[in-house]
């Protein structure tokens, strides 16, 4: 799910881009250190504005300059029961892997319907139910998310595609 | 006993009042999920998160799953029951559509890849002697995780061994084929772009270092952990699969790009089974081509780091980004020095030397006649991956026939299934069966030769390994580049066993064939040869005796000898000998080397397609007017000459037993009047040599010694030993015949040989 967050985060700018546009500058080390990173359990998707920043303080010993920012910011959060629509990135006879944005997803075959059979001999190797559904790289689907897992910088999840209007959407 | 998981209580255990003594199962729950396939520490089946730790754990969730099977990802791990099932099924499936699992890799086994630049202006410039060569060659470049610095955003240029479409082709039919290399992902991934664009024969199987999680060693239980029975691999490395070496089918490194070796290799132990390829690209002058410098520097440079590499277990981040800084530098190294851009400016510097000089030898003619005047660096004549299908599909063949043997009910009972491994394993254990190889100059001094890389190769083909020489060794095989050792002095004196170079090795082990021995034999320096003669009478006796026993029959004199008693034994009773042995393999073969039997077409005809041997220069010769004429003069007066030989030999050996120790070079002035003695055939040879040779060894000189040309002059005079030059053709030619084309091989080698004399010479002047 997406949120509106505020948030703040320190900022340190090199004494060399000390002058005028300074604020400019610190926004937009901001944007390049913050947008698209994984902070715990959720995504920083876009930085909407920097509404308040501070005095800057130099640090002693090596001259930059940092700045307290407070920021608004676009973020995902994906739920566990949380519906996303995905890209597969890779099959195999386990599952398949799909990336929703930045979240890696495994769909198991446990959690694939049982008419879609994993095929080895179609190439590429592809879950198909030999109609309308096929599910090889690059297929979009429409996951159910039953399990996530976050570490430093990274999460992971666990998807599922066994229920009503969920699975391949290129059909649709 | 377990972990309480999740799940329905089914029994209790224990009653009220009762009394417990020790540990003991209390309730029976049956589990909801099983966790059985897991992805980064959640399970894939409930989506639980099994690094969870409670006070009720023993055991982590996380070991309930800890095979990893899938070729693109390492997250994904599954219990080693569900293993078993897969690979099961897998196997079912393969049995049905009679097929096989075929593991391959990349660099140098099916491809080479080189990211000199040079070799993009090479493609846009058709005037460039190697266009033909490289203007098949494709390119691309890795934009995300290719290496930095200087060699960041660099072409890769990826060259595919000849044959190779076929060879996936066919291939397809019988194996389902996975790519696993040493590259990282995005590099395997556009290799596979370009060897298989439609994913028709590897599909999504690609596995590199990325997946492999060792960056030291391949393992077939990365992809197979249950059953490694219905797999073959191909591979230019053995030492990179320690444990599944009987699966392994090794394959001549591709090397056509020269020097460059395997870009992705910096990461692996050196390699220790290099033996120096053949010198497909002529020098001027006969010296090892410059391909072998460059390689060796390499290699120096990588190896401090590579014995860290064997050592440590490779998990060390640290140690894995020094060596990731290590491929980098290595790979720049390749930007800026351009080794094949030098390579090609030294060719061409020599062939306007040897232009100027007018004298072009045979292997210029023989180069030129086929492409342009000017020689290149890149030649493309490899031949390994016909090898390499016939041997898989004989795996394949033999496999299936054995299965059916077994008469399988049903697809279902995997325990008939034959290992392949094993049947691989028969297959070459009959190549060399037999033979006693002793190696020399091969294996580097403080590796144990039973142990090196090359001797475990020579086993697994059957042939016994030796490290001394006795009368049972069938085989020497001797390194070109060090061709006088003391082994070789001992085998002289047993005319029992060949001596041959190392590529008669190469190209058995290549073609999986016992292959005749007669162009691969080695000429024995006149030295060595000494006293072999002198030890002769008493030798002879003694030697027949022992092939007796042996019951070795047809392999009494092999060693092409001066006296032409030998030469005459050798021809005749060898070939009865390989008729014997060619007939029994041809129907394991299934044809394909008449030509072998064939007394009168020496060369196999293998040989011919990828002119492999050293001696191409004797394909044009006349080999059956050879014979002819040699037989005709056997015939007349075989037996006078032979006296005159002994004699005249044994007259020099008085001479010469002084110098023993060092080089004939010294000896050189005091053996040049020949002695009368000795027969005038023999003598007519020299000369005629010497005559011939001279023009083209003079300008050679020049260039050798420099400005020293006067102080050489009484030198060039007295060098030419007619001695020396008469066993060296009797042994190279096996033949007294003058034909141009023996006339044209022989002179390589006194080039060198005079180059030797003339070197040792001025120093001996020096000093004095």
């Amino acid at each position: 799910m997406f949120f509106l967050y505020n948030m703040e985060r320190r900022v340190t700018l090199h004494p060399s881009y000390f002058g005028r546009n300074m604020k400019e500058l610190v926004t937009t080390k901001l944007v390049q250190d913050v947008e698209g990173t994984c902070a715990g359990d959720y995504y920083i998707i876009v930085i909407m504005d920097a509404f308040d920043i501070s005095e800057g303080r130099i640090l002693p010993g090596t001259g930059l300059a940092e700045f307290t920012v407070g920021y608004r910011a676009v973020v995902w959060r994906p739920f566990k029961g949380e519906t996303v629509d995905a890209v597969v990135a890779s099959v195999n006879h386990q599952g398949f892997f799909a990336n929703a944005g930045p979240l890696k997803l495994f769909v198991s075959a446990h959690l694939i319907p049982s008419e879609i059979k994993w095929d080895p001999n179609a190439t590429p190797p592809q879950f198909t139910n030999n109609e309308d559904m096929v599910i090889e790289k690059s297929t979009q689907v429409r996951v159910k998310i039953i399990g996530i897992r976050s570490e430093v910088g990274e999460m992971w999840a666990i998807g599922s595609i066994k229920e009503d209007y969920l699975g391949c959407l290129q059909e649709s | 006993m377990g972990i309480p998981g999740d799940g329905k209580l089914i029994e209790w255990r224990i009653r009220e009042g009762a009394t417990i003594e020790k540990d003991e199962a209390c309730i029976v729950v049956e589990e909801s999920c099983s966790h059985e396939v897991q992805f980064r520490g959640l399970c894939a089946i409930c989506g639980k998160d099994m690094t969870e730790m409670d006070w009720s754990s023993e055991i982590p969730e996380t070991s309930r799953a800890t095979i990893n099977m899938t070729h693109d990802n390492t997250g994904l791990t599954v219990s080693s029951n569900l293993a078993a099932r897969v690979e099961h099924a897998t196997q079912r499936r393969l049995l049905e559509q009679r097929k096989l699992s075929l593991v391959v890799d990349l660099d140098q086994t099916i491809i080479h890849a080189c990211i000199e630049p040079t070799i993009g202006e090479w493609q846009s410039d058709p005037t460039n002697p190697n266009y033909e060569s490289v203007k098949d060659v494709r390119s691309f470049q890795l934009d995300d995780d290719g290496p930095r610095g200087l060699a960041m955003g660099c072409s890769y240029y990826i060259k595919m061994r000849p044959g190779l479409a076929e060879f996936l082709e066919s291939m397809a039919d019988m194996y389902e084929m996975h790519v696993y290399t040493m590259g990282t992902r995005a590099y395997a991934k556009k290799i596979a772009e370009i060897i298989d664009p439609d994913q028709k024969y590897f599909g999504n199987r690609v596995i590199s270092r990325d997946e492999n999680g060792n960056i030291v060693s391949k393992n077939l239980k990365r992809l197979f952990p249950v059953s490694t029975d219905m797999v073959a691999i191909i591979d230019d490395r053995s030492d990179v699969w320690p444990r599944n070496r009987p699966n392994l089918v090794k394959v001549t490194p591709y090397d056509f790009f020269k020097g460059i070796g395997d870009i992705n290799s910096s990461f692996l132990p050196k390699r220790q089974d290099i033996l120096p390829s053949p010198p497909k690209a002529p020098n001027g002058d006969g010296s090892p081509p410059t391909t072998n410098n460059a390689d060796a520097t390499v290699n120096k440079e990588a190896s401090a780091l590579d014995d860290l590499v064997s050592m440590s277990s490779g998990q060390d981040k640290a140690l894995q980004r020094q060596q990731a800084a290590e491929q980098e530098r290595s790979l720049e190294k390749q930007i800026k020095e351009r080794p094949l851009l030098h390579m090609q400016e030294e060719l061409d510097k020599e062939d306007e030397v040897a232009h100027k000089a007018e004298d072009a030898n045979d292997s210029t003619q023989l180069s030129s006649a086929s492409s342009q005047a000017r020689h290149h660096v890149l030649r493309d004549d490899d031949d390994e991956l016909t090898h390499i299908s016939r041997h898989l599909t004989n795996l394949h063949k033999e496999f299936y026939r054995s299965y059916d043997e077994r008469k399988p009910t049903s697809k279902d009972d995997l325990s008939l299934v034959p290992d392949a491994g094993y049947i691989l394993d028969e297959l070459k254990g009959n190549v060399l069966r037999g033979c006693v190889i002793v190696l020399s100059g091969l294996v580097p001094l403080g590796i144990d030769v039973l142990q090196s890389e090359l001797g475990l190769q020579i086993m697994g083909f059957g042939a016994d390994l030796d490290t001394q020489i006795s009368r049972r060794v069938t085989h020497l095989v001797i390194s070109t580049q060090r061709p006088r050792t003391e082994k070789l002095r001992q085998a002289a004196k047993i005319p029992s066993i060949k001596i041959v170079n190392q590529y008669w090795l190469i190209d058995c082990l290549s073609q999986w064939k016992a292959l005749d021995e007669t162009p691969y034999l080695v000429s024995v320096h006149s030295s060595d040869r000494k006293r072999q003669l002198a030890a002769k009478p008493v030798e002879e006796p003694v030697s027949d005796a022992d092939e007796d026993e042996n019951g070795e029959g047809g392999t009494t004199l092999t060693i092409i000898d001066e006296s032409n008693q030998g030469l005459a034994v050798d021809l005749e009773e060898e070939d009865d000998g390989d008729d014997e042995n060619e007939a029994s393999e041809d129907d394991e073969d299934h044809g394909d080397n008449k030509l072998i039997i064939d007394v009168d077409h020496v060369m196999p005809h293998q040989l011919e397609e990828g002119s492999t041997s050293p001696i191409d220069g004797l394909k044009t010769f006349d080999w059956e007017g050879a014979d002819d004429e040699l037989a005709e003069f056997l015939g007349s007066d075989a037996s006078d000459f032979d006296e005159d030989e002994e004699d005249g030999e044994g007259g020099l050996d008085d001479e010469d037993e002084d110098q023993q120790g060092e080089d004939d070079k010294s000896a050189e002035p005091s053996s040049v009047p020949t002695p009368s003695s000795q027969s005038g055939v023999k003598r007519k040879a020299g000369s005629d040599g010497e005559k011939e040779s001279q023009d083209e060894s003079d300008a050679k000189r020049r260039r050798l010694t420099n400005g020293e040309a006067s102080e050489t002059t009484p030198a060039e005079d007295s060098l030419p030993s007619p001695r020396i030059r008469t066993a060296r053709m009797t042994d190279r030619g096996r033949g007294l015949k003058q034909g141009s084309a023996i006339e044209e091989e022989r002179r390589g080698s006194f080039e060198e040989d005079l180059e030797a004399d003339l070197l040792a010479e001025l120093e001996a002047q020096e000093n004095g």
